[in-house]
């Protein structure tokens, strides 16, 4: 691209790479050593840095000594901007931002006026992309000054609905910050790469969830992982129950508990509200690590002191209606793909929100037992979820910071990542307990192809010759009805009544399973003179084209059998 | 399961009357990960699985 040919960026070899997650509320910053990735703090001890920045006598402030300005100086401080890059001013929602410096139209395109030069100053208008551009700067010294060494290029993360020019926008941000941009990957795809890298690890065919769970925004993402190349099945997005109305709840609770003892309504001055809002979001993270939390401000409203206690199960009443979103958020995506809970092998938790034990325990209820919940709360081998994304991040800039910029762009051309996924499961008959046929799955359906794969099935036990058929497979979901209750049962030579209104069985919840089906036959094979416990090996190979070759042989022996079905 | 008796076949190996997959959807990879690396270093070589082995 002649693009390219403008944006020299540094040689490979000189390059310095972090993975920097660039969101709403929080930002981080992480690096890899020794194939390990690891979240940095910045000078004030974050590893979870505020997306905020403040001015205040021409001094610049960002994360979290930024973000303690909405107090005392919220008409100079700026939040909430990632969303609104490359945006049209018509089309951002403006409601995060209105205790702090608010958008403004600036020809089309979103800006802030504040007074970064000092306070005898004019205000001068900051576009979402300076703004950008400063806090991105603020971020990559924090990670030079870590390292020791000045940091060259960065793989971001961002949302899976962020359009080409939002893109375009932040790689503009990042190059005015000094900062190339390696690639911007999806966040959930980051944060199932950081679990997927962990040297314990292996990789498999299975479907993951990815719930990340944000401050102003919650993002549930369905995954096909097969082989260790992930596919998107389903997205769904959701700006009503995430973090921030979690903290509305605690807000709209405490503010009614205070006005219990006091006549002023602390939301009803700006300077209390901010106040009332800071410590309700330090009470809700205290809840996710311990049981009771205290929340204590001082002269929150009429100058009046404000401390109480909460406990979790309290808590846990006050946001039920954020905790009832989320579950409807994930079971809607994964309706959205066409898939069944059953069909779920692990939820990745990602996003601050995802501390809150509640939310886990939903989940935990609402997938079967088989499912990882990969959360603190339910798992004890899950990763942080705040950090996820940022060694994601990390991980994909080791992996691609030898590369020159062309063999990057090359290698995401949609020419490489638009590839067909066979739409059923390739696998082969074997013989049940009670001598039916079974499918056993060899490929998961959604495989990108090309792939390969190889099983060992145990041969019949007396061994002698085998015939191995190879078939596709569906799944379907069967459900089993509670016994019918007798009373059912006397009038079941009424067909018709079958379905009567008579349901008082509620109790008894209905088993739902998950069983193949015996699809097309595509070849058999077979293999002769099996030894007694033997077992035989099958490789599918699909290519591009969708042409199938299969190979099949004892295991141990030489040879075997070797055919080839036609593409398309 | 067992071989039936008379099954016969060239090289003991039959494709089926249908012989072939059903239809397959185009999706989109996600860029990311050293399999997704792996896959299109073979791509734009034109590799196939048994040569990037042998590399």
């Amino acid at each position: 691209m002649a693009e390219n040919a403008s944006k020299p960026g540094p040689e490979p070899s000189d390059r310095v790479v972090i993975g920097l997650t660039f969101g709403n509320s929080n930002s981080s910053i992480a690096y890899t050593i020794d194939d390990k990735a690891e979240v940095i703090a910045n000078e004030d001890g974050d590893r979870q840095i505020p997306t905020v920045l403040s001015y205040v006598d021409g001094d610049e402030y960002y994360g979290a000594q930024a973000k303690a300005f909405l107090v005392r100086n919220p008409s100079n401080t700026i939040v909430h901007f990632r969303d609104f890059l490359g945006q049209d001013f018509k089309s951002i929602d403006p409601t995060h931002c209105h205790a702090a410096a608010h958008p403004q139209d600036a020809a089309g395109t979103v800006s802030f006026s504040v007074k970064d030069k000092g306070p005898e100053e004019e205000a001068s208008s900051v576009s979402v992309s300076d703004a950008s551009t400063r806090f991105l700067r603020r971020l990559a010294t924090a990670a030079s000054e870590y390292l020791g060494k000045k940091v060259t290029s960065a793989v971001i993360t961002v949302p899976t609905n962020f359009s080409d020019k939002q893109r375009e926008a932040l790689i503009g941000a990042a190059k005015d910050a000094d900062l190339e941009i390696l690639q911007l990957i999806a966040d959930p795809i980051a944060a199932v790469l950081a679990y997927d890298a962990r040297p314990e690890a292996q990789v498999k065919d299975k479907i993951v969830v990815v719930a990340d769970l944000g401050g102003t925004r919650s993002d549930v993402t369905v995954v096909a992982s097969r082989g260790g190349m992930y596919t998107i099945l389903a997205t769904a997005h959701d700006y009503d129950f995430a973090g921030v109305h979690l903290d509305n709840a605690l807000m709209e609770y405490f503010a009614k508990e205070f006005m219990k003892k006091h006549t002023a309504d602390p939301r009803s001055n700006p300077r209390s509200l901010a106040k009332l809002r800071l410590e309700s979001e330090a009470t809700k993270k205290a809840l996710s690590l311990g049981t009771n939390a205290q929340f204590s401000v001082e002269s929150l409203a009429d100058g009046y002191d404000f401390s109480m206690t909460i406990n979790r199960i309290r808590y846990e009443m006050v946001g039920r209606k954020v905790f009832e979103g989320i579950n409807r958020l994930v079971e809607g995506a994964i309706k959205k793909a066409g898939l069944d809970v059953l069909d779920v092998d692990e939820v990745v938790m990602c996003g601050g929100t995802s501390h809150t034990p509640r939310i886990a325990n939903n989940l935990r209820g609402i997938f079967p037992e088989t499912t990882a919940i990969l959360a603190p709360a339910t798992s004890a081998e899950a990763i942080n979820p705040s950090e996820l994304e940022a060694r994601g991040a990390a991980l994909q800039a080791s992996l691609i910071q030898e590369y020159e910029a062309d063999d990057i762009d090359q290698s995401t051309h949609p020419a490489v990542t638009t590839v067909k996924h066979i739409s059923n499961a390739i696998g082969v008959i074997t013989v049940g307990p009670e001598g039916e046929d079974v499918f056993t799955p060899i490929m998961p359906a959604e495989t990108a192809v090309p792939a390969r794969r190889t099983v060992h099935i145990p041969a019949p036990a007396d061994g002698g010759d085998v015939l191995v058929k190879i078939v596709e497979g569906g799944t379907h979901i069967k459900v089993t009805k509670p016994e019918a209750k007798p009373k059912e049962e006397a009038n079941g030579d009424d067909e018709n009544d079958e379905d009567s209104d008579f349901d008082s069985d509620e109790e008894d919840e209905e088993k739902r399973e998950k069983l193949w089906k015996i699809g097309e036959l595509l070849a058999e094979a077979a293999i002769r003179d099996v030894k007694k416990g033997g077992n035989v090996e099958v490789t599918i190979n699909v290519q591009a084209d969708l042409s199938v070759t299969v190979t099949t042989r004892e295991v141990g022996a030489k040879g075997g059998v070797r055919g080839t079905l036609p593409g398309q | 399961p067992l071989l039936p008796s008379g099954w016969t076949a060239e090289k003991d190996f039959k494709p089926s009357g249908q012989g072939r997959l059903s239809a397959a959807s185009e999706r989109s990879l996600e860029p990311v990960g050293p399999h997704f690396l792996a896959h299109a270093r073979r791509a734009r070589h034109k590799r196939t699985f048994s040569e990037d082995d042998r590399i």
